[in-house]
């Protein structure tokens, strides 16, 4: 209570006021933008929160992160074009009811949907999260070993086109978290006598390479003659939402949120699974199921309320157990490093009334996306109408000053060009980046307490295995990989089959 | 001439001989004074043993299980979008690897100016509505960092 108390006080501060709303714009401004996403956004703000204070900074990034997620499904309803992966079964039913000239009921149910589901999210966030740290401080290395394990073990829910690429993936960023002086003994690892790889790669620098630049580069092949898609503004009327579809719409945001709440607890999820299998659920239990798909006002519903409710759940497993829940919780988990704060059980612990705070300042966040949609939403439909050609440029001027400012350094702009080439070959082979930075977010975690553990038991590598707790995660773990693969090859025949 | 390929046999080549390579390096690279068999060394080479396996592996299913497509290098391959996206991004990288070298020589300004001009007209935009609010969002970029976070860019 004490602690609760305390977060109080420090959320209810003016800087926190003020951030929260312009986060929130942000956010959904650049969700909406076609070509950036709010992970993107994230990345690319946090180099700006550096001389914030660490409750400001997260509060601002979370409003970024929770606006984007809205954010996108401007996109998706006006454009036929999802603007986060998070948004893409909103495309189903909000694309229709554009064309049919209900654009602006479409956004406004988006709204109402998201801000419900998402003060439900952040409430199950700040009532389940101490509880389950509390568990968690009985871990010792062995255990956050096997949590590093399966936190990577997820690679085989992100994976979806090939396990192996993947595991490749994960690898691959292990290795990178490798390189630098080694924390146990002071050992210098492929620096190749570069006194300036002795640091390390910072984690902000692989993020801004591997996602923000590989993505421009993705996007080498856009012909804007052929690629733009332009909306119309007449295609936004004032036709609003009748209080009969808001009570239709309330099995599908009840059972969207708490789709969303669990899956978004699931680390390797995220929104955009959520949003699928609630729309899949609402249209199977619906008793017009064949209206789906043409223009259904439940259809958006379902998968916003989804994707939203995802938002605070998907911060479960990474605060309590220092293993991101998806993508972007993996970037504000760099975040929180970044400002001093070691996501897991002894941050609850240590600084528990600033994380309090920002539990509490997700609350206040999803309260203030009604306010920020609802007068803003007309306007954010011509956002999308800002050519990507400029925005690249735009995008890349914020990477390289973000990135030179985070050590003074030239080499991190070398870096995150580096990183952001290799990235956009990678995707041309179609590797998904995400197992890339779990590795380099989860490797040194699962490298020094693979080998305190092993100081602790003379060598024996059945500490692993006779720790309940440890083993439990591994099997988890193990499991969680062939049941995907297993799926993953049923998939494909499948689609041989029906070829 | 002509190649079957995919992108697992691509990708499972490059990985298994880049993971030889960094793995024989290890030793040179990395000096530890531990005594203990578990060490600095250990976990870059579980990594990259890891890397080379599953990159073996991907390398076999994309020869013997996964279909292949064919590449013919002849006149009409030059013709075609796969052909010229593959030319157009490699140009994008370049401007990108010279907007870096101006950076580090003549700073965020200048290389900025560069950047706006090369990126605009390798899209073919002649507006010059785009031009100039690109000017102007790269000076408030500068201005942000410089004064309002008073970090110094080159």
């Amino acid at each position: 209570m004490d602690l609760f108390l305390a977060g109080l006080d420090i959320l209810f501060s003016w800087q926190i006021l003020v951030a929260i709303p312009l986060g929130l714009i942000l956010g959904i401004v650049v969700g909406a933008i076609p070509g950036l996403t709010s992970d993107l956004g994230i990345i690319l703000c946090i180099p700006l929160t550096y001389t914030m204070e660490p409750t400001v900074a997260i509060v601002t990034l979370l409003a970024i992160y929770v606006g984007g997620t809205y954010g996108g499904a401007i996109t998706a309803i006006l454009i036929n074009t999802p603007g986060t992966s998070a948004n893409a079964a909103t495309l189903f039913d909000g694309y229709p009811m554009t064309q049919k000239g209900e654009a602006f009921k479409a956004l406004t149910m988006a709204l109402f949907a998201s801000t419900v589901a998402g003060i439900i999210g952040a409430f199950v966030l700040l009532f389940a999260a101490p509880p389950i740290a509390k568990v968690t401080l009985m871990f010792g290395p062995a255990e956050y070993l096997a949590l590093a394990v399966f936190g990577l073990s997820v690679i085989a829910g992100v994976s979806n086109d090939n396990i192996l690429k993947g595991l490749m993936g994960a690898c691959i960023g292990i290795f990178v978290s490798t390189i630098g002086l080694d924390v146990i003994s002071g050992a210098v690892r492929f620096t190749f006598d570069n006194t300036q790889l002795r640091r390390g790669i910072d984690l902000i620098i692989a993020l801004i390479g591997l996602f923000a630049i590989s993505e421009i580069l993705m996007k080498s092949k856009y012909d804007p003659r052929i690629d733009r898609k332009v909306i119309d503004p007449a295609a936004i009327t004032r036709c609003k939402v009748t209080a009969q579809e808001y009570k239709r719409c309330r099995k599908p945001i009840a059972l969207g949120t708490l789709i969303g709440v669990i899956i978004g607890a699931t680390p390797g999820t995220g929104g955009g699974l959520a949003g699928f299998i609630s729309y899949n659920q609402t249209k199977q239990l619906s008793k017009h199921p064949e209206t789906f798909g043409k223009g259904e006002i439940e259809g958006i519903a379902a998968s916003e309320s989804a994707n939203n409710g995802a938002c605070g759940a998907t911060m479960i497993p990474m605060l309590t157990l220092g293993v991101p829940g998806d993508g972007a919780t993996a970037i504000l988990m760099g975040a929180f490093m970044v400002h001093g704060l070691v996501p897991g059980p002894m941050l609850f612990k240590e600084q528990g009334n600033i994380l309090y705070a920002i539990m509490l300042g997700l609350v206040v966040v999803n309260v203030c996306l009604w306010f920020a949609g609802k007068f803003f939403t007309r306007f954010y439909a011509h956002i999308t109408r800002i050519p990507f050609e400029l925005l690249a440029c735009i995008v890349l001027a914020f990477c390289t000053a973000g990135a030179y400012s985070t050590n003074n350094s030239m080499y991190d702009v070398y870096y995150i060009f580096i990183f952001g080439i290799l990235a956009y070959y990678l995707r041309r082979l179609n590797f998904q980046l995400v197992p890339i930075l779990l590795g380099i977010v989860l490797g040194p975690l699962a490298e020094m307490n693979f080998r305190r553990a092993l100081m602790l038991s003379d060598g024996s590598l059945s500490i692993f295995v006779t720790r309940p707790i440890s083993l439990a995660f591994l099997l988890v773990a193990f499991a969680s990989v062939v049941v995907f693969t297993i799926k993953g090859s049923a998939e494909k025949k499948a689609n041989r089959s029906s070829r | 001439m002509k190649i079957t390929y995919n992108s697992e046999i691509v990708a499972g080549f490059l990985f298994t001989v880049i993971a030889v390579v960094l793995f024989l390096l290890v030793p040179s690279q990395i000096h530890t004074l531990e005594t203990t068999e578990i060490n600095a060394q250990t976990v870059p080479r579980i990594a990259l043993g890891g890397l080379g396996i599953f990159s073996f592996l991907l390398f076999l299913q994309g020869v013997f299980l996964l279909p292949k497509k064919t590449l013919v290098f002849n006149e009409a391959l030059y013709a075609t979008r796969d052909f010229r996206d593959a030319i157009r991004s490699t140009v994008y990288i370049a401007i990108m690897i010279v907007y870096v070298v101006l950076f580090s020589l003549l700073g965020f300004i200048a290389a900025n100016v560069y950047l706006i001009f090369t990126v605009l007209l390798y899209y073919r935009s002649t507006k010059k509505s785009h031009y100039i609010v690109a000017f102007s969002v790269s000076a408030i970029v500068y201005l942000v960092f410089t004064v309002g976070l008073n970090i110094s860019l080159p």
